[in-house]
């Protein structure tokens, strides 16, 4: 019971405090100062620990930013970590952590979709706001508690693989797809049903799973079917995997990567079997228009001794969103209100990626980047080969 | 015909290190009475040890090869004498041995995690044989060349000292009673701990081979190892190295053919039923001994 | 009064997923209670937990009513596991059933009608935690009723020697099918309210990890007592809690030590009836001397 007191103690004198100084400069009418806690919800273990790491380091980037450019006035944003290891049972004790932790105003979590569905329930339940940093499925965000900075990588396939045929004009497609992973598995579709529209013929579809390891079987099943271009759609190691032993066998034909290869560790691990394959990039160290993605990668390289990813952008940009959201209140921030200044956002004011927007929750940027390796270790604009 | 008689190959070098793997944990369990379920990061952990030689020390593969192996097996003898030898002393029942196993996989597992920094690394290519034989239109990379041709060799090794040497006899002696094996003049201690170290070592060549060739060095290449091996040794019989290297080029070889010519969705699902109908109807194996336990 | 509010909060999930592991532990406790090392456990969890689900998602009645069902199933299907497996010797019976959770995870994936396949299943539905409590305490009534029945002595004997236990006219198999049917009953049960704490089921949440789990707090928590299995649950849930607040770079690592060490220091486990037996009658003797010594000081006869 001393505890008690003690904290009803402390608390009337925090907000006394808090009280004077606002009424200190004449009509200041800004964000009360003070550190505000966003829970983090890391993924620093486990099978995609390597794309986990980049979401928290863009996050920590992010806070410490917000706190030199005094982007908040004498506010600052804290980041508290608890580490889920990919795990829904780790990340839901997680969560319920962090929202009975009264000075929690906001949560950022996951990867896997599985697992932000599973929060879901519990921050909406809570009237805590919970950004989501990785997870690709669509229809997660339900404003005004639910959003996601993911830029999701389903509609840039369709544009790239139309913008390779276009430029090769194969007559035959094959798919290589992680057949246990239906995000990846709406993806072939939406893709197949384009390149089928503009006359391509599907030689047939190889499955292999995530947590394969060999994939000499499925490169030769894919070069049996003798296509003219190989679109792979599955996860890094998989895709990396499969783009590997097809060019190991000899497949000198074009083959369509997405995403996943986008970060630099991939050529250190694929090596020349990656140069030349064209994927789709949201964000890339390699090729920087704007001053603040310039900025962005400079600190980073800085900070870390490693170039970003898209990963360490997508988490780069939760932080500066609640940031933004904070920014737009006046006194003290309840999780209420950050909120609803969160779901009044559309446009993201600082961003790395040349333009974002908020549609429901949901963080777009506009724009495909079609891209490649090349032997030099750069990620450069892809050309066909002649 | 061309691509049939090319995934066969496929299936063949597949199986090989299934085959290999199988062998080292079957050994442990026929010999040492153990399920040892840490078995599998001894494979990642050689294959770890193998690309630090090659990227640290800048060693030639003939040199990281062995390395790693070595490195395997002395991984096998520390973990056999920390976690089961104070088991044996005790008397305990499989249980135990398995808990601790357990309790090491989830230790190593997981510095093997911090050791590859939470990466999948790859060798570099040109560390490792990367020359393409042709067998008439069918490619044959080198390293598959390498893997059954390391396959047999191990197999045809392990067969001739389990079966027609001294050491085996006295291996197999430990494995039935290690009370009466050591009153035959046998010195059972030192027995298990070779046996560990042959253990480890082959499992960690099938991982430094498996690593390589499947460009994927960490934690989780010795977990897909275990599980295929594991099957390999129940299908072939779990005391005789001809049916576990059998078994697992078979395993190998089927897995391909359904994923060609069936389904992948079926793939590991017919490799799980294969396991649990042998258990059920043939829990021997194909070419295991039955076994007898008195009343 | 906050602060103990808030930590309720923060630490009641931890307390259901104990509850659950509870049940799990206890599963499998039944048929090692017979002699019988099963991971089966995690397939009858697997069968309560999505049947379970799919009932409350298509029926829309309260998850309360269909606990029985989810329970039935799991009994169900340890019927049939039994029917086939039982006729193994021990150590195949424990490769069997490894393979058997292989396989139902790929079943799992396959029938994405009943489980929602490779995207798994979403149960926005709730279970509050006093009937979490209410369940494990009517799980309790029931293994000490059984502990102390005629079964009960009946699975010890066929563990012991299940030679000698048929000699003296107990059916070792027809104890041991009883002792499946009661596991999957209590492993479906377990696996539904899972489902109901977790909120979303996908094909990895009945999978080894489970099967871990609840090997580890039987013989942590002893395996020779129904108690054990019961505070091995609570012990090994809460270990990964304690160890992320105190050494969070190494938690898997710690926890995987604190397994080691427990099995090299305490090997039957924390709850051991034989050890509390031996010191009771060492202190019932000692107790003894001593009275004699003291009437012998007192001169009395």
């Amino acid at each position: 019971m001393k505890n008690w007191s003690r904290q009803i103690g402390i608390r009337t004198l925090a907000t006394l405090i808090a009280l004077a100084l606002q009424a200190g400069p004449a009509g200041a009418q800004g964000l009360a100062p003070g550190e505000y806690k966003v829970g983090f919800i890391t993924e620093n273990t486990g099978a995609i620990a390597s794309a986990g790491q980049s979401y928290w380091n863009g996050a920590q980037l992010a806070a410490d930013e917000v706190k030199a450019q005094k982007f908040l006035g004498g506010a600052s944003i804290v980041l508290d970590s608890k580490e889920s290891g990919s795990d829904a049972a780790r990340a839901i004790q997680a969560a319920n952590q962090f929202v009975a932790d009264r000075s929690v105003l906001a949560v950022s979590c996951c990867i896997l979709s599985a697992v932000a569905g599973s929060l879901k329930p519990i921050v909406v339940e809570a009237k805590t706001p919970l950004v989501i940093f990785g997870a690709t499925a669509s229809g997660l965000p339900q404003p005004p508690w639910v959003y996601s900075m993911t830029i999701l990588p389903g509609p840039k396939d369709t544009a790239t693989a139309v913008k390779v045929i276009d430029a090769v004009k194969p007559k035959t497609a094959a798919y290589i797809l992680a057949a246990d992973n239906d995000a990846f598995k709406g993806r072939m579709n939406a893709t197949r049903t384009a390149l089928e529209a503009k006359g391509v013929t599907t030689a047939g579809v190889v499955n292999v799973l995530t947590k394969d390891t060999d994939f000499t079987a499925a490169a030769t099943q894919a070069m049996g079917l003798k296509p003219d271009v190989i679109l792979v759609y599955a996860t890094q190691g998989a895709a990396a995997g499969a783009i590997t032993a097809l060019k190991d066998r000899g497949y000198a034909k074009t083959i369509v990567g997405n995403d996943v290869l986008s970060p630099a560790p991939i050529f250190k691990k694929m090596g020349t079997s990656v140069v030349g394959v064209p994927f789709p990039v949201s964000f890339s160290d390699a090729i920087v228009e704007t001053p603040e993605a310039k900025a962005f990668v400079a600190a980073y390289q800085a900070k870390f001794s490693a170039p970003p990813d898209i990963y360490s952008a997508q988490g780069y940009q939760v932080v500066w969103f609640i940031a933004q959201g904070l920014k737009s209140i006046s006194g003290q921030p309840t999780r209420e209100s950050l909120a609803t200044a969160l779901s009044k956002i559309s446009k993201i004011d600082h961003q790395v990626y040349g333009g974002e927007v908020m549609k429901d929750g949901q963080a777009e940027t506009t724009g495909t980047l079609v891209v490649m390796w090349n032997a030099e270790g750069k990620i450069v604009p892809w050309t066909a080969p002649k | 015909m061309e691509l049939f008689l090319e995934q066969l190959i496929n299936g063949c070098a597949i199986g090989s290190l299934y085959a290999m793997f199988g062998l080292g944990f079957g050994i442990v369990f026929a010999t040492l009475g153990i399920l040892n379920a840490a078995h599998g990061s001894y494979a990642s952990w050689a294959a770890i040890a193998a690309l630090a030689a090659v990227e640290q020390l800048k060693l030639p593969f003939i040199v990281a090869l062995p390395i790693g192996v070595v490195a395997g097996g002395m991984l096998a003898v520390l973990v056999d004498q920390i976690a089961f030898q104070p088991l044996r002393r005790r008397g305990s029942e499989m249980l135990g041995a398995l808990i601790t196993s357990i309790a090491f996989w989830i230790i190593l597992d997981n510095l093997a995690g911090t050791a590859t920094g939470q990466q999948s690394l790859s060798f570099p290519r040109g560390s490792y044989p990367g020359t393409m034989f042709r067998l008439g239109d069918i490619p044959l990379p080198a390293m598959q060349v390498i893997t059954i041709a390391a396959m047999l060799i191990v197999t045809v090794s392990l067969h001739l000292l389990i079966r027609h040497s001294r050491f085996g006899a006295a291996m197999r002696a430990v494995g039935w009673n290690q009370t009466a094996a050591a009153l035959g003049g046998v010195n059972p201690r030192h027995v298990v701990i070779i046996t560990a170290f042959i253990a480890g070592a082959t499992s960690g060549l099938a991982g430094v081979l498996g690593g390589i060739t499947t460009q994927n060095v960490s934690f989780l290449l010795g977990e897909g190892l275990l599980l295929k091996g594991f099957a390999a040794v129940v299908v072939g019989g779990y005391d005789d190295v001809r049916g576990t290297a059998i078994a697992g080029v078979g395993l190998g070889i089927l897995e391909v053919m359904t994923s060609q010519y069936l389904s992948s969705g079926l793939r590991d699902g017919i490799t799980y039923a294969l396991l649990l109908s042998f258990l059920l109807l043939r829990p021997r194996g194909l070419f295991g001994s039955a076994g007898f336990s008195r009343a | 009064m906050q602060a103990l509010g808030d930590f309720w909060r923060a630490y009641q999930s931890t307390v259901a997923f104990a509850i659950v592991n509870a049940f799990f532990a206890l599963s499998t406790y039944a048929v090692l209670s017979a002699g019988i090392l099963s991971f089966a456990t995690v397939t009858y969890a697997a069968m309560g937990g999505f049947v379970g689900a799919r009932l409350v998602l298509q029926s829309g009645l309260d998850p309360m009513l269909l606990l029985p069902a989810a329970a039935g199933a799991g009994a169900l299907l340890a019927y049939i596991v039994a029917l086939i497996f039982l006729r193994l010797e021990s150590h195949w019976m424990a490769l069997a059933s490894l393979a058997l959770i292989l396989i139902t995870r790929v079943v799992v994936i396959n029938v994405p009608s009943v489980t929602g396949g490779v995207n798994g299943l979403s149960l926005p539905v709730k279970l509050p935690l006093f009937v979490l409590a209410i369940l494990l305490a009517v799980a309790i009534a029931v293994f000490y009723r059984l502990s102390v029945s005629w079964f009960g002595i009946a699975s010890r004997a066929v563990r012991e020697d299940p030679a000698v236990a048929s000699s003296i006219g107990i059916a070792p198999r027809r104890i041991q099918t009883i002792a499946f049917v009661i596991s999957g009953a209590v492993g479906g049960l377990g696996g539904m309210l899972l489902a109901l704490v977790l909120q979303f089921l996908s094909p990895d949440t009945y999978f080894v990890n489970i099967a871990f789990t609840m090997i580890a707090a039987v013989v942590l928590g002893g395996s020779y007592h129904w108690i054990g299995a019961i505070i091995g649950a609570a012990v090994f849930t809460a270990l990964p809690v304690i160890a992320q607040a105190i050494v969070p770079h190494f938690q898997e690592v710690a926890n995987g030590i604190v397994l080691l060490l427990i099995m090299i220091f305490l090997p039957r486990g924390l709850i051991d009836p034989r050890a509390i037996r031996l010191r009771r009658a060492a202190h019932g003797a000692s107790a003894d001397a001593a009275r004699g010594a003291a009437r012998i000081v007192e001169g009395k006869p």
